[in-house]
């Protein structure tokens, strides 16, 4: 019994480990290819994102707000709805957090942390509760509808910094910043890394807990895997693609908060690049496994940390590292089809 | 190269097949002669399929042989087989419903003109059409998209798109099924008319009257093996319907409960329901179950009774009539309050809605009692009280398993379909709708099956069994209703024979 569970053990390390592999080895060729020697390079990169205290505090900051973006995509793939739009959610409820974070009196004091976090939640999870809704209700896909909405909350935010909530004090495309008593702590000054890590863990590790601890989300894995055995067996197959989008909308809410507050302290343009997407290929990678997503959360983070330093030390144009986390993505999207052609893992 | 067999345009030679434990062929032996008819016949899950999956290579048989043209050949699949001349028409029509039929008909091969821009040739195209249309002696708008055509003009064009890329053999399966009588009459025209030019015809189909009035050859396959084959003119419509449904010398009673332990009060009833008037899946079904009773549903397959269990369990709405469970309405109640009020439900589609095959044994034991304690205490599912709940459930039926975190799927379909029992009977439920409950299970798992639900019965449960295997419904039932067109067409006397079941089965519809 202990080798087998030490052979899926195994099993589950080279998996997840197999697209590191294949982006490094393609990236690596892509180095020689112009003439470096990738050996230096990677060398290079992992001493710039864990080479020191600090560097590791800015590869941990840089992965913070993947660790919301991956939860909130991980708790809807695992019932197997494909939400993308939690770039959307994560913008809107982002500027939801920080509008709280500048509008409301300052006079309330820290009070307006959990404020300003609250209003990012309920405004992530509205954001999404109306595309699980069309889907739950009306068959619309959840693809289409979450895409679209990406773009509807990448114009909305855009009017509104350029509109009502454009700072006075500045041209264009910014908020203002919000009350200093609204500003998430840092752990490691003067690093960016701020509180919301700490937020980001603990969401990360409710989610671990829901999946395997609550009905809820027994339920929710089964619809994933099998819709019309869930309904048969008497789950709400809407009331749960319903519950897993709110759910998604609060956590990628919460992760705009988290930034905005944290990192930012205001909203302005690119407040997120790409975020929610690149939790997507986090997800993916981490096959929606917590552990898993915190060290796929990690490695992306080391890869945007290290790639802004690095080509202050050598020839390596930032494009590169934008190449090997796009390899990274499509391997570990390649892998998440494998183990349906292999029998006998069991998934609950 | 010598003919082994002369005369035979296609046949199977002994062939063969077995699916894991479940030998779906066993030694089935069927010539087709040039210029016949040759009815293929028997209940659902016969063999029928695998049969003419065999005969056009799609699957390749454990031992015997596809005959063509006298000899043995191997064929690769479906593209050979229309190579070779063997066409089939499926019962779900494989037209694409946007193109026209004109479309349909040359779809994947495509007239072209001259010139290297590889154009297609539509005036030749529907020359071709008109020209087969004409010779077969129907009339096709060409011009009609596929999907607003009327489904017989629909398989017309299935067939001439055969008969346009040199099929002289055509597989039919099930023609009839979606034809109104009207329609049917202008199949068999036509279908004669093909005969007479030289064609030759394998006719698969359930339905005696048709194959009577038809087939020059009829061949009975009942559990995998040819039963029964004799030219039209030596037998008749009895002789078959008693080989279709079989011999039954098994005894019809069953032990019963001690008269008087059980109060008999009507656990469930339906009264006048009916489905949408767009499927008419149900038309107008009363009946009642009882406390200690098995309430056996007969019927050929397709004629209602799958809708029928669905509605009871909650998954397939009803459009009038009511249903009661214990005396109180449930009609508008959805799947999971009737499962919270004591209904069950064996599913006839194991692997796909009984079970969820890629979850855990315990999961899958345990799903729909895990919102309940022991496995749930408020917002807290436990893990372990889930697995030691699963465990005490499976070996109350004595299910065999590895681990409980083994995949479902690694069972056997015994083993599995008891794990099913074991889920839904644990909950005491009054009422039982039970489904296809032995379909891909071996012999030893059926005799636990039935075993089970015979316990059930004698502990004063209500169970509704809709089966396929006559043989079952009548060694489990205490009543037997039979349905035929989404109707329940009559209730069998006491003491009548599996030949008078199968004759109000195959014939109920039509006189009612």
């Amino acid at each position: 019994m202990a080798d087998v569970r030490f052979g899926k053990l195994a099993e589950s390390v080279v998996s997840l480990a197999l697209p590191f592999v294949v982006a490094a080895l393609v990236a690596g060729v892509l180095l020689l290819a112009i003439g470096e020697n990738p050996l230096a390079i990677f060398g290079l990169m992992a001493e710039e994102s864990f080479g020191s205290a600090r560097r590791i505090a800015s590869t941990l900051s840089a992965a913070t707000p993947l660790l919301f973006t991956a939860t909130a995509t991980a708790i809807c793939f695992r019932s197997g709805v494909f939400n993308v739009g939690v770039e959307g959610a994560f913008l809107t409820g982002g500027l939801a957090a920080i509008f709280v974070g500048y509008a409301a009196p300052a006079s309330l004091g820290v009070v307006l942390i959990p404020l300003a976090m609250l209003a990012g939640a309920v405004v992530g999870a509205i954001w999404l509760w109306f595309p699980g809704w069309l889907l739950a209700r009306w068959q619309v896909d959840e693809v289409v509808s979450t895409l679209m909405l990406n773009f509807i909350a990448a114009a909305l935010t855009g009017y509104l910094i350029n509109g009502p909530m454009l700072s006075p004090a500045s041209g264009n495309n910014v908020t203002p910043p919000i009350h200093d008593a609204a500003e998430l702590v840092r752990l490691m000054p003067p690093s960016t890394l701020h509180a919301g890590f700490l937020i980001g863990l603990l969401v990360l590790t409710l989610y671990g807990l829901w999946c395997r601890y609550t009905p809820a989300g027994f339920e929710a894995a089964l619809v994933g895997l099998n819709r019309r055995f869930s309904r048969a067996m008497g789950i709400s197959v809407g009331g749960t693609v319903i519950a897993v989008m709110v759910l998604s909308g609060v956590i990628a809410g919460l992760g705009g908060a988290s930034h905005g507050l944290g990192q930012l302290y205001r909203f302005s343009d690119g407040f997120s690049p790409g975020y929610g997407f690149t939790g997507m290929a986090v997800a993916l990678l981490g096959r929606n496994n917590p552990l898993g997503m915190l060290i796929g959360a990690v490695f992306f983070g080391a890869l945007a940390s290290a790639g802004t330093t690095i080509q202050l030390f050598s020839n390596i144009p930032l494009d590169l590292v934008d190449i090997i986390q796009g390899l990274v993505m499509i391997f570990a999207v390649m892998q998440i089809a494998l183990p349906r052609l292999r029998k006998g893992a069991a998934h609950v | 190269m010598a003919e082994a067999f002369p005369g035979v345009v296609l046949g199977a030679d002994r062939l063969s097949k077995a699916y894991g434990p479940v030998q779906a062929n066993r030694d089935i032996s069927l010539l087709l002669g040039s210029g016949e008819i040759h009815a293929v016949v028997g209940e659902n899950g016969a063999g029928k399929s695998t049969l003419m999956r065999m005969l056009q290579g799609m699957e390749q048989p454990d031992s015997g042989s596809v005959i063509l043209d006298g000899a043995p050949v191997r064929l690769s699949g479906p593209a050979e087989a229309m190579a070779r001349g063997i066409g089939m028409v499926h019962q779900e029509f494989m037209l694409a419903p946007d193109l026209s039929l004109l479309q349909n008909l040359v779809l994947g091969a495509e007239p072209l003109k001259p010139g290297p821009l590889r154009r297609v040739d539509w005036v030749s195209a529907r020359r071709e059409g008109v020209a087969l249309a004409d010779r077969i002696g129907v009339v096709v708008d060409w011009d009609c998209p596929s999907a607003a055509a009327p489904v017989h003009i629909q398989q017309f064009t299935e067939i001439i798109r055969l008969l346009r890329r040199g099929a002289k053999i055509l597989i039919l399966d099930e023609p009839t099924a979606v034809l109104a009588p009207p329609q049917v009459e202008e199949l068999f025209t036509l279908l004669r008319r093909l005969r007479a030019e030289g064609a030759s015809i394998l006719f698969i189909s359930h339905k005696i009257p048709e194959v009577t009035a038809l087939a020059d050859r009829v061949s009975v396959i009942r559990r995998g093996q040819v039963v029964f084959s004799a030219a039209m003119a030596d037998t008749s419509g009895d002789e078959i319907a008693g080989h279709i449904v079989g011999d039954h010398s098994a005894p019809v009673a069953a032990p019963k409960p001690a008269p008087g332990s059980i109060t008999p009060h009507t656990v469930l009833a339906m009264e006048a329901v009916s489905t949408s008037a767009a499927t008419r899946a149900l038309r107008d079904v009363s009946l009642h179950v009882s406390a200690g009773e098995i309430v056996g549903l007969a019927g050929v397959a397709g004629n209602g009774q799958g809708e029928l269990a669905e509605v009871l369990a909650g998954l397939h709405r009803v459009n009038t009539g009511r249903i009661t469970l214990n005396d109180k309405d449930i009609t508008a109640q959805d799947n999971a309050t009737r499962r919270g009020a004591g209904i069950g439900y064996i599913s006839a589609d194991r692997r796909h809605e009984g079970l969820c095959l890629p979850a855990t044994i315990a999961t899958n034991t345990m799903t729909g009692s895990h919102r309940a304690p022991p496995v749930a205490s408020g917002w807290r599912l436990r893990p372990r009280a889930l697995a030691k709940a699963a465990e005490a459930r499976l070996q109350a039926l004595q299910v065999r398993y590895g681990r409980l975190s083994d995949p479902v799927s690694s069972l056997s379909g015994g083993n599995q379909q008891k794990l099913v029992f074991a889920r839904e009977i644990a909950p005491k439920p009054d009422f039982l709708i039970v489904s296809q409950p032995t379909r891909g299970v071996d012999l030893n798992g059926i005799a636990a099956i039935h075993s089970l639900l015979r316990d059930f019965r004698n502990q004063g449960g209500a169970a509704l069994l809709v089966s396929e295997e006559l043989d079952e419904i009548m060694a489990l039932s205490d009543r037997i209703l039979v349905m035929a067109e989404g109707r329940i067409v009559g209730e069998v006397p006491k003491g009548a024979s599996a030949q008078e079941i199968g004759r109000m089965m195959i014939m109920g519809g039509h006189h009612g």
